[in-house]
């Protein structure tokens, strides 16, 4: 590679795909965790719990994320105490905002997909397990909530996809992810082509990574092989 | 903020029209609905491509695909701006730039709604057609897409607020749309980002949230009138 | 693997395509009657739209009509993003740039600079409680810079232990600041001159008074065009010596401006130390 760019900007742009994998990551995790949060509440038949959720989806869908992530920097912390605040701005503020904020865009989408899984899974099996003597939870932990996710999975890859590329917009609260790098590294030796060309291969090789461990994860799931083709 | 929105709202709304460049929501919407259109013909084209019998074809378009959704949206925008001019040798406006970004990442994900509705109509009925003399592009045309696009059209609207959304990108390559307008507020007024933010977030809400609520609306009133619930 | 290759060959293809298209810019430029000039459109004084004529105006672009003049054609602007500015000079579609150009070594390998035709002295606003006087004394500490410009590099080699943050622009830097999130803000001291002049009340500023660095900017040309390169220096150079250039210095950054600003530097080959 060192035709195209010296070794310490390549390193530099790396750093950019470490902290972008780092970012999706931390991001998935409490989006997904948050996710499985919200279908559940959403799922009691408790009205104000399903107005919050609608609410927080609704806001979530219909907001740019740019917006989001820029509401989290600039304006949240600013009703914390001056303590955790000046605290948190000495630890990388800037990463931990963005990744709530991502989290919690990707979240409402996340919980989505979940929930139309969930829709599938016919009432009878849910009605079934609670005779068994199961509890609600129980009857969510073991019955529904393992088939609702074999269904959603192919949206949930997506989601992830989508999570993965949406990291770069955290570049415009001063995360050094990918996008951050590139723009910097272009800006710095005017190789426009190069620099974009190469952040764009490490893209893809971790949409690819991702594209692949989907595929992988819905072979393991699916019950018996199904002769999928569509003619 | 009261006083941002009643000293900048016309800014928000057009930009500097008709002194200036249209701009602002009302850009962000011309930008929307063109690449919408723009790419619900080569979203289909791709469909049929991905449901076609041949394998080669199969593959390319898969490939085409998942190349285009395996880059952020950023990226493609960069590419475009400043590929496009290279290849047709004309100099591209970022709205044209722009619009021919997000119409090739939305066909890219439009093409996965679509094809999912055309392999959810029962194979019976393609051979049905078939069998009764129906040629390739007529069974598609009169019996598989009517149902298949319809059975869709959650897919379609959320892929439409999508777009929208994603216009707000259009500031890197500097075209004049609601956020940029934002931003030029910002710049004037220097001090009081997240006032102009908060606007800036209201006005997408509402813009998307209405959009989606009335577009399912009608929705369901013509599944009511076709006696479909 | 495929694809990857194809975008290698992409990426070296593009630029090399383009750059052999013109063959000779500054008679291009004769033939054509008109000298294309790439500028920014939003960097208030430098090229910005008035408000009042809605013309395109500024210091970069009473300097591309300068250099028009001397070449006797007429010259047309073309509006630029930052992340453009080299692409649209490498494909030919423009002949000169005058878009904030900060030399570098680095950068000075990829594209021709004129003389310099402006300095900026480069110098950090900090709160006005702050304990901050001097430079050194941000060793450690966060300091917040606009993305895209050439300040994010330059302070993080002055302060190689501090943490350099890039925001999307001076607005957001700047409420960086005030929120501490960063202890200074980075930038040209014409920025800083205007941040510090609508800092609200509750919240002053001040800029600290020693220089990070002084950036000298150049007009941007091809790599190549020696001819036309020489001509932009010649019409540079003559005005500097009938004044006409320390006019237009007065004219956006003087004493009857905002900035109120006295010239410190003077049209001359750029210092490659």
């Amino acid at each position: 590679m060192d035709f195209l760019l010296p070794a310490d900007q390549m390193a530099m742009l790396l750093w950019g795909l470490r902290t972008t994998v780092l970012l999706f990551t931390v991001a998935w995790v409490g989006a997904f965790a948050l996710a499985v949060i919200l279908v559940t509440v959403r799922a009691t038949e408790y009205r104000p719990c399903r107005w919050i959720v609608d609410a927080f989806v609704a806001y979530h869908r219909n907001v740019p994320l740019l917006v989001q992530v820029m509401f989290w920097y600039f304006g949240m912390p600013e009703i914390l105490p001056e303590g955790i605040r000046f605290w948190l701005y000495d630890h990388n503020a800037e990463f931990s905002l963005a990744a709530i904020a991502l989290a919690l865009g990707s979240s409402a989408y996340q919980a989505e997909d979940i929930r139309s899984g969930l829709r599938a899974i016919p009432a009878t099996q849910f009605e079934a397990a609670r005779a068994l003597g199961c509890n609600y939870l129980q009857t969510m932990r073991f019955i529904v909530v393992p088939q609702a996710l074999r269904i959603s999975l192919p949206p949930l890859v997506g989601r992830a996809l989508l999570l993965f590329k949406n990291t770069s917009v955290a570049m415009a609260i001063g995360v050094a992810e990918l996008t951050y790098r590139t723009r910097e590294i272009e800006n710095m030796t005017f190789k426009t082509f190069t620099v974009f060309g190469i952040a764009t291969v490490l893209y893809l090789l971790g949409t690819f990574a991702l594209m692949g461990l989907g595929a992988w994860l819905e072979r393991r799931t699916t019950p018996g092989r199904k002769e999928r083709r569509h003619a | 903020m009261l006083e941002i929105i009643s000293n900048y709202w016309l800014t928000f709304l057009i930009g500097q029209y008709p002194n200036g460049p249209l701009g602002g929501l009302a850009m962000t919407m011309i930008v929307a609905v063109l690449s919408i259109l723009m790419s619900f013909p080569i979203a289909i084209g791709i469909a049929m491509a991905r449901l076609s019998a041949w394998g080669w074809l199969r593959m390319a378009s898969a490939a085409l695909s998942s190349f285009v959704r395996g880059i952020p949206l950023l990226m493609l925008i960069f590419w475009c701006y400043f590929v496009i001019p290279i290849m047709t040798g004309y100099a591209v406006s970022g709205f044209w730039t722009l619009v021919a970004a997000l119409t090739i990442y939305e066909a890219a994900y439009l093409s996965e709604v679509i094809r999912a509705g055309m392999a959810a109509v029962p194979k019976g009925q393609t051979e049905a057609a078939r069998s009764l003399g129906g040629g390739y592009f007529l069974t598609l045309r009169s019996v598989v897409l009517p149902q298949a696009l319809f059975n869709v059209l959650p897919g379609i609207t959320s892929q439409f607020i999508s777009t929208i959304k994603e216009t707000s990108l259009g500031y890197v390559i500097a075209v004049n749309e609601l956020t940029f307008a934002a931003n030029q507020v910002n710049n004037q007024l220097l001090t009081q980002p997240l006032q102009v933010f908060t606007i800036l977030a209201a006005i997408y809400f509402l813009l998307c949230f209405l959009l989606s609520r009335g577009l399912s609306a009608l929705e369901f009133s013509i599944r009511r009138k076709r006696g479909l619930i | 693997m495929k694809i990857k290759n194809i975008f290698c060959a992409a990426m070296l293809a593009l630029p090399l395509g383009a750059g052999a298209v013109h063959a000779d810019a500054l008679d291009d430029i004769k033939a054509r009657g008109t000298l294309i000039c790439g500028t920014l459109g939003t960097s208030e004084p430098f090229s910005f739209q008035d408000a009042a004529t809605r013309t395109l105006v500024g210091y970069d672009v009473d300097i591309c009509k300068l250099v028009a003049d001397s070449l006797g054609v007429d010259v047309e602007y073309k509006l630029l993003a930052v992340a453009a500015r080299i692409p649209e000079l490498d494909s030919g579609r423009i002949d000169i740039l005058a878009a904030n150009l900060g030399w570098t070594p680095e950068r000075a390998e990829q594209i021709a600079f004129s003389h310099q035709y402006y300095v900026t002295p480069q110098k950090l606003l900090v709160r006005a409680d702050s304990d901050i006087q001097t430079i050194d004394d941000l060793v450690g500490k966060r300091v917040g810079a606009t993305k895209g410009s050439s300040s994010e590099q330059l302070i993080q080699q002055r302060l190689p232990e501090s943490r350099v943050i890039g925001y999307a622009d001076s607005p957001a830097t700047f409420l960086s600041l005030q929120q501490r999130k960063v202890d200074a803000q980075f930038a040209s001291e014409l920025v800083l001159v205007r941040l510090v002049n609508q800092s609200p009340e509750s919240a002053p500023t001040r800029i600290l008074e020693q220089s990070v660095v002084d950036e000298p900017w150049g007009l941007g040309l091809r790599k190549g065009e020696d001819a036309l390169l020489a001509e932009v220096n010649t019409a540079l150079e003559e005005a500097e010596a009938s004044g006409e250039a320390a006019a237009l210095f007065d004219k956006w950054f003087g004493e009857d401006t905002a900035y109120g600003l006295t010239r410190s530097f003077q049209i001359q080959p750029i210092a490659a130390d």
